[in-house]
Formats: C-alpha cells, structure tokens, sequence
C-alpha cells in the first residue's frame, strides 16, 4: 500500500485505496476461521432453537403464535446439519437456522421480554449474538483513530 | 478544465448563466467519503459587466447507487429553506432532476473555503482543539436554532408532518423497519428484536413536532480556524419529527470520535443537555433519548445494509459500499448494551 498511494493522483484515489485495503482486511479477518466459526455457530444455533421449543412445550397455554414457531423450530431442525465444511453450505445453513432464530428473538420482545414464555433463553440467546457480533470487523477499529486521541490525551 | 465532467459542466454554467462571458471551469475534484452522493468542487471563472469573477462551487451528483435512496430535491428545498432563515448552511443554487447535463440528477450550491469537517483534525489538530469550546457551543445553539424553525411557514410540510407528537416515533420506527425488510441480505435477529424492543419501550411524546436534520453530529459541519461553524452539511435524511431524536443522534457511540464518552468528541453528555434545555427549554427525558439512541444505532445499520445491498446486486462499485455492509457488528454490540440485554 505504501508503494501505491504515493503513485496515486487524487486524493479520491488514495482514499478508495485505502477502503480497498480495509476490506480486504476484513476478509482476512473473517475467511481464516470461517469455517470453525460458522460449524461452531450453527450447533450453538440449533441448542439454543431446541431451548426455545422446549421452553414453548413446557409453557401451561403457549397460544397459537408460539405453537405455531415450535413446529417451524421442530422442522427447521429436522434438516440434516451441513455435511462439509465448505463455507458455502455452512453459511446456507447458518442462514436458515438465524432465520429461525430472529423468529424466536422477535416473540420474545414482543411477549414480554424477559418476563414471557420465551424468557429463560433470551439472556443466552443474546449471549450468543453478542459473541458473533464482537467477533464482527470495523473500521473504526482498523482507522485507529481512537487509539490516537487516547494517546493525544495522553500527551 | 478538467475533463469531460468539466467540459459539461461548462455547458450547464454558460445554459444558466446567460449573461456572463468567457465562462470556464477548473480545478474540478472530486472530494473523498459522501457515501450517498458523489461530491466535487470546482471553481467558475467569468466576465460580467467588464469584471472578472471566480465563485468557488460543490456539486451533489446522485451515484449510481447509494447508502440510501433519498430524494436530492429534498435536500435542496430544506437546504434552501433554513439558509434563509439564516441557519449555516451552502447557499443552494440550481438543482436539476434529469440526466439530461451531467448524466445523472445534481445540485450545486456555493463552496465554503477555510474551513473542516474531519473529525480526525477537529479533534487532534491543535488549531481547533484550541477552539474546541466555541465549536461545542455552537453546534448546540445551531441545533437549537433549527428545532425552532417555523417549518410550517418554510413550506417543509413537504416532509410529511406526523400524526401528532406521540406519533413522531412510530413514524421513524415504521420508516426504518421497511427499510431493514427490503435492504437486508441476510436474517437480522438483533435489529429484528430491536424494533419489537423499541415499540415495548416507546419515548413520551415529543415536546414539539419540529424540523429534524437527522445526521446532526461531529463530521457534518464545516468549522473554520475560529471555531466558527460555517456549514452544516447532509441534509438529506432531514424530517418532520422529536427534538430528541437529533439529540440521541449526535450522543450514539459511532460519532463519539474521541473514544470516550463525549459527545461528537466535544462536550459531556451534561453540558450538551444542559446548554440544549436552557436555549429551547425543553426537557432532556433519559429513557425517552435511550429510544432514539436505539433507534439512531439501528438507523446506522439500516443505512450500511443498504450500502452492502447496493454492492452485492452490482448498482455500485464502491468499495465504500461493501465496506459498510460488513460494518454491523459493533453497533449491533451497542444495540444490545443500550437495551441492557
């Protein structure tokens, strides 16, 4: 990078270079460990679905809205586990099984959060959101110009 | 001049500026970011009335895509509208809605030499930190000045007035969560949860149905070397709506650039609220700003999807784009901790 941007002419240029480098970074970052991460993902995915289903099927009178998402888990998680590692096929999965998820997420907020039927797992659920989106990448972070006003600060 | 862009914008000057003679164009580049809209500046030179004439301009051209499909005249007409009434922003000059000059709509309004809107340098160049003071104090005396904008009598009706100061949230919640639906690529459980979260939760009503800038925030503005705020910029999410949720816009994590807790990198959340509520003398209620902290968070994301989106289906080719779209997870974090989940 250091021996492009100089050859660069416009300042517009330079800039989309270094946007160029940034997500080639987060690429890295995310591609190393893409397949470990997605395979570890997607059980954790399906313990926490089967969590909710069992919470909906011990609740007294669950209603019809989540008895209806306990047969969707129970059909979502009837679908084999990806059988390789290709990233393609445990990312299908994994899109599959958050789509299921954000079903679960959505009635938990709109019953009563905490305090509803699907409470017992939302504090692991969001546990589990939580570890994915910290493992996320940002530019903030990459532009470190936060590190620099802590150090400004500093003197 | 400088190429073809520059060959007809010539041509678009001489069309609009019938009277003038020997009309050219230079220095024309393109200035880096403006992730919504392609930004260039340029200088006009031309004979009138024997003398000679250098104006200094910026041009907004919509791109071939952008982070959020918003309507430049818009824009224009808010923009338009408040320098009137002598709030600081460019003076606009033409906006064209078709292709027909520069390939693709366009506005151009007056440059505003001398001045910065980096937060790197606002925050870190001792010039401004000098002046770090009197740019917080007029950012919220800005602020104020807007909020308090007879938007009725500006004609910004236009934006569509809510139903009401308890139907200002619904109004922006309704707006985003169709945005999500249509620009998200993948399942989103935490903005998902979020917007049922927002509605269990809502903010009182709003003190006062006012005009929202709506990226209101250190990055925004231009300030020149006396802390003097000369511009604010990125009007085009602009609404009818809460004071506050331009208030919880400037406060969220993404813009408070000096890694701590001020705001924009300029002030204390106190200071900010206390300076705010002595010049409009509305109150800062907590839970009700904790919503529009939410909901700016979720906003963000909303808007860095629909960059992401417009990267995956080829309508762009900045990097920029794809680049925001893979942007989610730290304010996702902060979606989270601001719900306390």
């Amino acid at each position: 990078m250091s021996a492009i941007l100089p050859e660069l002419q416009t300042q517009f240029a330079q800039d989309a270079t270094q946007t160029m480098q940034m997500l080639l970074e987060s690429l890295i970052g995310e591609w190393d460990a893409a397949a470990e991460n997605l395979q570890a993902d997607d059980r954790r995915l399906r313990e926490l679905l089967a969590s909710a289903r069992g919470a909906i099927l011990s609740a007294r009178s669950p209603g019809e809205r989540l008895e209806s998402l306990a047969r969707e888990i129970e059909d979502g998680l009837a679908v084999p586990a990806a059988g390789s590692l290709l990233v393609s096929a445990l990312s299908e999965e994994n899109r599959s099984l958050r789509a299921l998820l954000e079903l679960v997420l959505v009635a938990c907020e709109e019953m009563g959060g905490e305090s509803g039927p699907l409470g017992p797992v939302r504090s692991e659920t969001y546990a589990h959101l939580r570890e994915i989106a910290g493992r996320g990448w940002s530019f903030w972070d990459v532009m470190s110009f936060r590190e620099r006003m802590a150090r400004f600060r500093a003197g | 001049m400088d190429g073809i862009l520059g060959q007809k914008l010539e041509a678009y000057l001489r069309a609009k500026l019938p009277q003038v003679e020997q009309l050219s164009v230079s220095k024309l580049w393109r200035i880096p970011g403006g992730a919504s809209r392609e930004t260039w500046a340029f200088d006009a030179l031309w004979q009138e009335g024997g003398k000679q004439t250098s104006h200094g301009f910026i041009l907004r051209r919509d791109p071939d895509a952008s982070v959020l499909e918003t309507e430049r005249d818009l824009e224009f007409r808010v923009m338009e509208a408040v320098w009137s009434q002598g709030v600081p922003v460019p003076k606009m000059h033409w906006l064209e809605q078709d292709g027909a000059w520069l390939d693709r709509p366009f506005f151009v309004m007056d440059r505003i030499d001398g001045c910065e809107t980096s937060p790197q340098r606002l925050l870190m160049e001792p010039r401004y930190v000098r002046v770090q003071q009197a740019i917080a104090r007029q950012f919220t005396q800005i602020l104020a000045r807007i909020h308090a904008l007879d938007w009725k009598a500006l004609g910004l009706d236009f934006l569509g007035v809510p139903p009401g100061p308890a139907g200002c949230a619904e109004m922006e919640l309704a707006k985003w969560q169709a945005i999500v639906d249509r620009e998200a690529l993948e399942p989103q459980p935490v903005l998902r949860a979020a917007f049922a979260w927002l509605r269990r939760h809502p903010p009182r009503p709003a003190q006062g149905v006012v005009l929202v800038h709506a990226d209101y925030r250190t990055g925004n503005f231009l300030v020149d070397e006396q802390g003097e705020i000369k511009g604010v910029l990125d009007w085009e999410m602009a609404h009818l709506g809460d004071p506050l949720e331009d208030i919880a816009w400037a406060c969220i994590r993404p813009w408070r650039w000096a890694g701590d807790e001020r705001v924009g990198g300029l002030m204390t959340r106190d200071e900010f609220y206390r300076a705010y509520s002595e010049l409009t003398g509305l109150e800062i209620d907590d839970e009700s700003l904790r919503f529009w902290e939410v909901l700016g968070n979720v906003k963000l994301a909303a808007i860095f999807l629909t960059g992401g989106r417009s990267f995956c289906e080829g309508r762009t080719a900045s990097v920029m784009m794809a680049l925001l779209g893979r942007n989610t997870g730290r304010l996702e974090l902060e979606i989270m901790d601001l719900m306390e989940v």
